[in-house]
């Protein structure tokens, strides 16, 4: 980790928060929070889910107002009325949800606000999508569109756009909500080429992450959050250092053992199945094997997992679900042949928000605990609270709405359901993104456990670390094929990120 | 758990409706010295009845974020259909009942159909419904000249309707018997755990192993059922159908369901809610009546009261 | 400086991208097209000849009141909203009119605008509603839509009063269809409102309007912008009912709330917001008057009118959705 000057080109502070408080109804976000970023520096906020990072991104960003303390921009303290508040003062933020209009072109979203306009004072689309493809062009990127409807652009090059709308600002601040969480190594190489430039000519960027490697590369300091305050600033921090700093106790291991090994009998098999994406994906997964998924994001993960549950048209010469023949149509159909998706985004494909968390675990095997078609209540209670204690989480959450627990917890309920739904073959794609590092752990444990019992989990992480600790194998995913097969002993990030890229234009 | 019911703000949405009608109730009383009484009373619930009965099919497609705009002729043509399929015979009663009842579930199977399975927005597809049910009817009836459509609906059924049971009309217990039966499947069963689920999230639903399909139309043909049900009520209590009957229907039965706390886009409210809503709009109704104030007064001042209503606990929450 | 190139440029078209994103107006033309064709066709096998210039201008002014609800609703839509008060607000103007018009120019001038000024009024009444007052806008018109009408029947309790020739003729002229200027006048500014920062704002908050703010865009004020501008053309719409009519009734409106969605809806623009044009919209209401002329030079009994009306209907968005969905799939 490279050891830079802490202060940058110039002593005032870019922004400095003090003191901040922040609090949701009985929840309090940020406990008195200090911190300051200078000018010129990579600044990185890490901590568990729920203390305080994100908030403090919002409350400088102009998306929330503090309830008590001072934040000054420049040395001068402000009071953010709005988002656009804080881009006049030259501080934009990146954010996780993403803020583009998805029935609008690439260019328009790029310069909404600031259109090019002729002399009629009317928006002249020609010259709009030429300078959209010009402002491209000179950050590095050439695949994108500027004609594009933005719903027709990948997830990942939505993110890009997100990025370049506010880098192309010449911001004095850039704020970056786990922005790397949509992109893949390429892509954050790309940015951080461009953070790089940035704070050459003097910017402040400030940015969230859950995922050390890339702390390690681009940080020249490291501010860590726990309960809604700042604990520590550091040039230096070691992983689990971090770790203890952000929980406050001493995690020994980070990666579970992987002690057991699976069986023999398949839990799953797939013989060549195809469908948008991907072509002819043929592998077994064995009783009680975690079997990981690896590569670049795009290249048929989501596809392979959809697809085998039922919510993708594909097509398959054979699959097998402990030794038995299936066609799957949809999901309700998976579910009966015995099989399980933890979809990506859990906040809207995973979990009902506003409903309550005893609804949501049960929603998928309501039919085993109803008779006649009345469910029984006394029995779901039971099963629900019995759960949650396995998962660790507190009971007289059984009727909060799941909106309203952070979001480790909300991951550790959405697999609770399939844990209801004791499916022989788990389908967990990238369960732990956005998850504090305790709960990951947990969920770690909560994985293997599930192996152990016999289960065949299909495990899809944009972690490499993750893949190469957690799985028994690896499978390589690159154009919709299964470019590689990695085994245990000794499977390294390394070669998983290899054999992805192999054949790729070299960098 | 009652308590914990009650600090819901779905509950508490109910309680005010309720509420307003009971203000709604005292203040007709005011204007009319007499509104309050057994006799009064009576005869607000039972209008309200059959709004309510149009507004449980409507408050099941709301629950998932639909609509169905094709109740006002469903609930004509029932009426229609009841008279010249009976022929005011008691013997044909139940073939009657099964004709009718079973065209408002066909219509109301279209419509599922065509929103769950092609797509159509529930906007476009039950209105349509609506159109094709009033060219059927006014064209297979000659625009109700036919030779049977004058006929009356079956005595038997007449006088059911009209029949007292403990004092209480008959169509007022058969609202009760609905509200407990309509609740009871939104509250407690699989099926009502569905539709709010996917009156929520429909795509998570279907990810979680929900049957969205299935049970859109399902919804469906249940509030085509019950247009058609009201239709029924309807020429079963006046004794003859007549052209356009249904019309005022649609904008009540939303209302109704609106002013009972159910959530327009969906996953929120209850039937509990619809049945306060249903006689508070009755209620406003009838005590402009009683004020004998004229046709454009009354129109205004129903807009005005529900703008009120609305405001007072139908607002949206605050974008954070 | 070294930079990291993601991936290799592919670019479609501009014409590829134009008519991908506007299938809908696309479709509505081609609409239009059979419509007419099949009107023509229908036309000739009944009466022996094609349709001429009497048919054409009074299918033309017929449909003027129409063109203009569209265009009303239009705004609303694209908003995510739903505009039910677009038929009251019709009554109200077309009462009006027919009371205080009279053969004077400046009357017709004064009145005209005042009614104009009042629906705008009334939009703003609605876009308050909606945007302050956070409620509904389906509920919120529906309330309103019972006050307008009550306010119709107030000035205008029976069907009377008078509109005057010149009036007519200025607006809905029976000699030729001199009235589709107005259409393609609107045509042309609404393709440059789309590209004015109040057009775009519309647009975006019908995408997303916590997004749209995040750019700066305050939804609330852009909503009361959009239901006011749809108050003022709705009200339009009614001083062309009148002038076409030549009297007054405080009731023809309230048919038009409803056909106005349907003229929306065939013309592309989607019901959810964000997208579309009111050009479609417009295409789209000439479109439904078309099939009403080909019901009844079919002769088919005019009392399945609204059958083949509500079966042309759903036909018509699902092979829309059918051809969108292959066209997005091929693209």
């Amino acid at each position: 980790m490279t050891v830079k000057t802490a202060l940058g080109n110039r002593l005032t502070p870019a922004v400095e928060a003090s003191n901040v408080r922040k609090a949701f109804g009985g929840v309090v976000a940020l406990d008195g929070a200090n911190f300051s970023a200078a000018c010129g520096e990579v600044h990185a906020l890490v901590g568990e889910n729920g203390a305080g990072k994100s908030t403090l991104i919002k409350i400088i960003g102009g998306r929330l107002h503090a309830d008590a303390g001072e934040v000054r921009i420049a040395g001068r303290k402000v009071s953010l009325s709005g988002p656009d508040a804080a881009h006049r003062l030259g501080a934009w933020t990146v954010f996780q949800e993403l803020t583009l209009l998805p029935w609008m072109t690439v260019a328009e979203n790029l310069f909404l606000g600031r259109e090019v306009r002729n002399s009629l004072g009317l928006i002249a689309r020609g010259r709009l999508f030429s300078k959209a493809e010009q402002v491209l062009a000179d950050v590095g990127i050439f695949h994108i569109d500027p004609r594009a409807l933005v719903e027709d652009i990948s997830l990942a090059e939505r993110q890009l756009i997100e990025i370049v709308r506010a880098i192309t600002q010449n911001p004095q601040i850039l704020l970056l909500d786990e922005p790397t969480s949509s992109l893949v190594e390429r892509e954050t190489v790309w940015l951080f080429e461009q953070i790089r430039r940035l704070c050459k000519n003097g910017t402040s960027v400030v940015f969230t992450s859950h995922r050390w490697n890339e702390i390690r590369t681009i940080a020249d300091r490291i501010t860590v959050f726990r309960n809604g305050k700042d604990v520590g600033t550091f040039t230096e921090l070691g992983e689990e250092e971090a770790v203890t700093l952000m929980t406050g106790t001493r995690v020994d291991v980070f990666f579970p053992p992987l002690p057991h090994t699976p069986q023999s009998v398949p839990a799953l098999s797939v013989r060549e199945l195809s469908g948008t994406r991907i072509k002819n994906v043929s592998f077994d997964l064995y009783k009680g094997e975690v079997l990981g998924m690896g590569g670049l994001a795009g290249h048929g993960h989501r596809e392979v997992f959809f697809s085998l549950f039922g919510a993708e048209p594909h097509s398959a010469q054979q699959i097998e679900i402990s030794g038995k023949p299936v066609r799957i149509r949809n999901p309700r159909g998976a579910v009966r042949c015995g099989i399980a998706l933890v979809p990506e985004d859990r906040k809207t494909e995973g979990l009902l928000l506003p409903l309550s968390v005893r609804n949501n675990l049960t929603l998928t095997i309501l039919r085993q605990i109803s008779r006649f078609g009345l469910v029984r209540a006394k029995e779901e209670r039971r099963l629900a609270q019995t759960l949650m204690e396995r998962l660790k989480i507190r009971a007289r959450d059984l009727f909060v709405p799941v909106g309203e627990l952070s979001g480790g917890n909300q991951q550790k309920v959405l697999l609770g359901r399939w844990l209801l739904a004791a499916s022989d073959v788990l389908l967990l794609y990238d369960v732990t993104r956005g998850v504090d590092v305790a709960t990951k752990h947990e969920i770690y444990e909560l994985v293997l456990g599930l192996a152990r019992e016999g289960h065949g989990i299909l495990f899809y992480s944009s972690d490499a670390e993750e893949l190469a600790h957690l799985c028994h194998r690896v499978l390589v995913m690159r154009e919709g094929r299964v470019a590689a097969v990695l085994s245990q002993p000794g499977i390294t990030a390394e070669q998983i990120v290899a054999a992805a890229m192999r054949e790729q234009v070299a960098v | 758990m009652f308590a914990r019911l009650l600090q819901s703000a779905e509950a508490r949405r109910i309680l005010y409706a309720y509420i307003a009608a009971l203000v709604l109730f005292i203040i007709g009383n005011i204007v009319r010295p007499g509104f309050l009484s057994p006799a009064s009373v009576e005869s607000v619930l039972l209008i309200a009845s059959f709004v309510g009965l149009v507004a449980a099919g409507q408050t099941f497609v709301i629950l998932i974020g639909g609509i169905d705009l094709s109740v006002p002729w469903v609930l004509n043509a029932a009426a229609i259909l009841l008279a010249t399929s009976s022929l005011g015979e008691n013997a044909r009663t139940t073939q009657a009942f099964l004709i009718t009842l079973g065209m408002g579930a066909l219509v109301g199977l279209a419509n599922g159909v065509g929103i769950a399975f092609l797509g159509v927005p529930a906007v476009v597809m039950t209105l349509a419904a609506n159109g094709i049910m009033e060219g059927l009817t006014l064209g297979l009836s000659g625009g109700m000249t036919c030779e049977s459509c004058a006929s009356y609906a079956p005595p038997l059924v007449q006088a059911l309707t009209h029949s007292k049971f403990l004092g209480i009309p008959s169509a007022l217990w058969l609202w009760l018997a609905i509200t407990i039966v309509v609740s009871i499947a939104l509250s407690a069963t699989r099926f009502g755990r569905h539709t709010y689920a996917i009156g929520t999230n429909a795509r998570a639903s279907f990810l979680a192993g929900v049957n969205v399909t299935a049970t859109t139309v399902i919804l469906y043909i249940l509030s085509g059922i019950f247009s058609a049900l009201a239709g029924i009520m309807l020429v079963s209590f006046g004794g003859q159908a007549a052209l356009g009957m249904g019309d005022p229907y649609l904008f009540q039965s939303i209302a109704a369901v609106v002013i009972g706390g159910v959530y327009i886009l969906g996953g929120r409210g209850h039937y509990i809610g619809s049945v306060a809503g249903a006689i508070c709009l009755v209620t406003l109704i009838s005590v402009l009546l009683a004020l004998n104030m004229p046709e454009y007064g009354r129109n205004i001042i129903y807009g005005v009261i529900i703008l009120l209503l609305l405001l007072f606990y139908g607002r949206e929450e605050e974008e954070s | 400086m070294e930079q990291t190139a993601l991936a290799q440029p592919f670019r479609r078209s501009a014409a590829t991208h134009a008519l991908g994103q506007n299938i809908g107006l696309i479709l509505v033309c081609i609409l239009l097209v059979a419509s007419i064709v099949a009107y023509c066709g229908i036309y000739y096998a009944a009466q022996q000849r094609f349709p001429g210039g009497f048919e054409i201008t009074s299918t033309v002014n017929n449909t003027m009141p129409l063109v203009l609800a569209a265009l009303a609703q239009t705004v609303v839509v694209l908003t995510r909203g739903l505009d039910l008060s677009v038929g009251g607000m019709m009554d109200l103007s077309n009462a009006i009119a027919a009371v205080t018009l009279s053969a004077s120019l400046g009357s017709m001038v004064f009145w005209s605008m005042a009614i104009l000024a009042l629906g705008a009024l009334l939009g703003f009444l609605n876009g308050v509603l909606v945007a302050i007052g956070r409620l509904q806008p389906i509920l919120v018109t529906l309330a309103t839509l019972s006050i307008f009408q009550g306010l119709a029947i107030r000035v205008l309790p029976q069907p009377g009063g008078a509109v005057p020739e010149a009036y007519t003729a200025a607006l809905v002229s029976t000699k030729a269809p001199y009235a589709l200027l107005y259409v393609i006048a609107f045509g042309v500014l609404w393709s440059a409102f789309r590209r004015t920062r109040l057009g775009v704002s519309i647009l975006a908050i019908g995408n997303d309007a916590q997004a749209a703010r995040a750019h700066g865009i305050d939804p609330t004020r852009t909503r009361i912008a959009a239901y006011t501008l749809s108050g003022m053309l709705a009200s339009a719409a009614g001083l062309f009912l009148a002038a076409n009519a030549t009297a007054g009734d405080a009731t023809t409106g309230n048919g038009y709330t409803l056909s106005s969605i349907v003229a929306v809806v065939l013309g592309g623009v989607s019901l959810f917001g964000g997208r579309g044009s009111a050009i479609g919209a417009m295409l789209g209401a000439f479109v439904s008057s078309m099939i009403v002329n080909i019901l009844f030079f079919s002769h088919i009994d005019p009392l399945y009118q609204a059958f083949y009306e509500g079966l042309f209907l759903v036909l018509a968005v699902v092979l829309a959705e059918a051809v969108g969905r292959l066209v997005r799939k091929a693209g």
